[in-house]
């Protein structure tokens, strides 16, 4: 009785949560800060003055992105972009996962290529 | 004699003069150091575009979406991470963002889990920088 009293209130541990789908994201008012390049743009090679925009001379790293409620292809340009039209960039890179530009859902980990 | 106790004494006096305008100093230093600072973390199930709060709680449904609005002050580069834990320290999530502040932003995080969380007591732990800045307690019911 004693040993079958003892067994029965031994608790097994308990079996560490599953967050391997966890999904996340974040964005902010605040912009970006600067990237910085690891080789400065001194002027030579085609980049040089091609476009004059901010992103002259970045590294040009790919980086993702979280959907969030609200969000569209147009956004999401604008926002790493500057520029609501390159959305088709976006689009672009992920073609695996998005089927219609205009029906994107939270959650979604796009990939944004570098400018 | 009494000259040169008039001498030490006004001697002393500045030095404690000095000694306390250096010691009102300190802190103010280092609060008003050009960098940002976390002013507000709240805690809730949808954000505004000024991402703010909308819907604050700190009790969630297994199905919920869970929002944290970071405040921030301050001009300056930072960045922020939000580490997610579950009752017994278990790592849910950690994400990080760099910001380029502007005086008053607001950053926010968020996270989901489509087949639902598990009940029980979460934690948040927002950093600034590297340093732990606030930590806030929900749970999912």
């Amino acid at each position: 009785m004693g040993i079958f009293d003892k067994l029965r209130g031994k608790k097994e541990p308990k079996p560490r949560a599953d967050f391997s789908n966890v999904q996340a994201g974040s964005s902010s008012t605040a912009a970006e800060p600067p990237k910085t390049s690891p080789l400065p743009d001194i002027g030579f090679g085609p980049s040089a003055g091609t476009t004059g925009s901010a992103t002259t001379g970045t590294s040009g790293q790919d980086q993702t992105y979280v959907v969030v409620s609200g969000d569209s292809l147009s956004k999401i340009a604008k926002r790493y972009y500057g520029d609501a039209n390159k959305w088709p960039r976006i689009h672009e890179a992920n073609r695996d996962q998005i089927k219609d530009p205009d029906l994107i859902h939270p959650g979604q980990r796009l990939k944004i290529p570098g400018a | 004699m009494r000259q040169s106790q008039k001498v030490s004494l006004s001697i002393c006096l500045a030095l404690l003069v000095l000694a306390a305008a250096c010691k009102a100093k300190t802190p103010n230093e280092t609060n008003s150091a050009p960098g940002v600072r976390v002013t507000d973390v709240t805690l809730g199930r949808s954000i505004g575009g000024d991402k703010s709060i909308s819907d604050r709680t700190e009790n969630f449904k297994p199905n919920d979406t869970i929002y944290a609005s970071v405040a921030t002050d301050g001009a300056s580069s930072a960045t922020l991470r939000a580490k997610w834990l579950f009752e017994d320290g278990q790592v849910v999530d950690e994400s990080t963002h760099a910001i380029a502040a502007n005086n008053r932003e607001r950053t926010e995080f968020h996270i989901s889990k489509p087949n639902g969380w598990p009940a029980g007591k979460y934690k948040l732990e927002v950093f600034l920088n590297d340093q732990s800045v606030e930590t806030k307690n929900f749970d999912v019911r």
